[in-house]
């Protein structure tokens, strides 16, 4: 995993305005089932998967992509702007 | 454009990707266990601000997008 130290380089270089986070220890993505082992000539390695997951207000999850699915984040993000507009019309 | 939409949240994780073929040995495919409908784990993370960051504390305020982003380049 990324130190805050490289993701704050990186967010810098890039010029992001949302926070990016480190899961330095994997426990996040062990609980969400995104870190995954394999078995490769009889020694096990962790890999993560790209994914995006969307939570709303409530913390319900409203929207998973993962693996290739997932490079491509526009699906997410039309699911975002539905999100917010189901919140403006309440 | 006003950021009012989602608070994203990007898990780099550049040092975690999957192999993507590997030659020998057996693989388990990776499938998450997190489905729609279910209520997010919470967790709590080092932002690159080195502040803690806990899901928890976005709840009733905001929805969140949460991007678990491995080979991203950071250079980390």
């Amino acid at each position: 995993m990324d130190s805050p130290a490289a993701n704050a380089a990186f967010a810098k270089q890039i010029g992001i305005n949302f926070p990016l986070l480190s899961d330095m220890n994997r426990k996040m993505l062990k609980t969400y089932g995104i870190l995954k082992g394999y078995n490769v000539q009889d020694e096990t390695y962790e890999w993560a998967l790209r994914a995006n997951i969307i939570i709303d207000k409530q913390g319900v999850i409203q929207f998973v992509e993962e693996g290739d699915s997932a490079v491509d984040p526009n699906t997410a993000l039309t699911m975002c702007t539905t999100l917010h507009k189901k919140d403006s019309a309440k | 454009m006003k950021r009012k939409i989602a608070l994203g949240l990007l898990v780099a994780a550049a040092l975690s990707a999957a192999p993507v073929a590997p030659n020998s040995g057996k693989s388990e495919v990776a499938k998450m266990t997190l489905k729609v409908g279910d209520t997010a784990p919470d967790f709590t993370l080092l932002s690159d601000q080195w502040k803690s960051v806990k899901l928890s504390d976005y709840r009733g305020k905001k929805n969140v997008f949460l991007a678990v982003y491995v080979l991203a380049f950071t250079g980390g």
